[in-house]
């Protein structure tokens, strides 16, 4: 007897379908050995698959959506899935059967459904009772940053008076540098010695 | 009384007031908001669906941009470039609606920690 987990959002459902694994002494309503998994979205075609393709389904949609909040251009592409913006609102995904003469599966979603997407796979990575290997979620603040948000105002504040004292006697100084050009040195000692 | 003296850190309020946030401070700022997003969630999802179909007329996109407008214009510095940035109608849709899109995605147990490297990487 298999077990089922479902996790819903508004009008986004995710089914897992498995087996807990035996020989780790897990509990029986435990999922480990994911055997099937279905991704229902209101008045779209059922999405299906095998372990393998949720992986890669998540990956995707995780990169798509940082991708559209950081002002970069939204597209996603890879052997099963692309997701790219027609517009603002809606997002066009394109699902690649691994089944030759399969045509591809085309769907339209808006941001709801693509936020509805998200929290399912959320709540999934979540759950105690799943044991998936960890999909892509920018949960590591970036390198850059790691030292902390008042330590980098610190940082700002500490060289902030410096640099600007800097700059200003730069474009202050730049007014009366003296440029040197060789063209005028040449012109002048010419009409010095005009032999 | 503390919360509402932390907004004040924010440099585009009329009411500005130049302290430098500590860490827990930006912490609970941002946990309150998570908070509130899931709570809001219904509302965030139904002004984004409302903007989806172009034909239809989006009246809770229209109400939402009205009182967020309304809200600017009032709590606001005015001279501010990015202020009038907010309040320009061609450009301020695609701020309203990555800033809604980051509140969707941040409603899971981890939102603090998803919210909070979205703001880091901005």
């Amino acid at each position: 007897m298999q077990n089922k987990l479902s996790f819903h959002q508004s009008s986004v459902s995710l089914e897992i379908i498995g087996l807990p694994d035996y020989s780790n002494n897990e509990n029986k309503d435990q999922i480990s050995i994911i055997s099937q998994w279905k991704l229902t979205l209101v008045d779209k075609p059922l999405i299906e698959g095998k372990i393998e393709h949720l992986g890669p389904i998540m990956d995707a949609f995780y990169i798509y959506s940082n991708l559209l909040i950081k002002n970069e251009i939204p597209i996603y592409e890879s052997k099963l899935i692309d997701i790219k913006a027609d517009n603002l609102h809606i997002h066009n995904i394109i699902l690649k059967s691994s089944k030759p003469n399969v045509k591809p599966l085309v769907l339209k979603i808006g941001n709801s459904l693509l936020s509805d997407t998200i929290n399912c796979f959320d709540q999934l990575n979540e759950s105690p009772k799943v044991r998936i290997k960890k999909t892509y979620i920018p949960t590591n603040i970036p390198k850059k940053l790691r030292f902390g948000f008042n330590k980098k105002v610190k940082f700002f504040n500490l060289f902030i008076s410096p640099f600007i004292a800097i700059c200003s006697l730069i474009l202050f100084s730049s007014s009366f540098i003296y440029f040197y050009s060789p063209f005028e040195n040449i012109e002048k000692k010419e009409l010095i010695n005009p032999e | 009384m503390t919360i509402w003296k932390l907004r004040n850190n924010n440099p585009l309020r009329k009411s500005y007031v130049t302290n430098n946030i500590k860490i827990n401070e930006f912490d609970a700022l941002i946990r309150i908001t998570v908070e509130m997003s899931k709570y809001l969630y219904p509302y965030i999802r139904e002004i984004l669906k409302s903007k989806e179909d172009i034909e239809e007329n989006s009246v809770i996109w229209n109400d939402f941009n009205k009182r967020f407008i309304e809200l600017i214009k009032e709590r606001f510095n005015m001279e501010s470039m990015r202020v009038k940035k907010l309040l320009n109608q061609a450009e301020n849709d695609e701020i309203i609606i990555k800033s809604l899109l980051i509140l969707s995605f941040c409603i899971s147990n981890q939102g603090y920690q998803k919210l909070k490297n979205f703001l880091y990487d901005f």
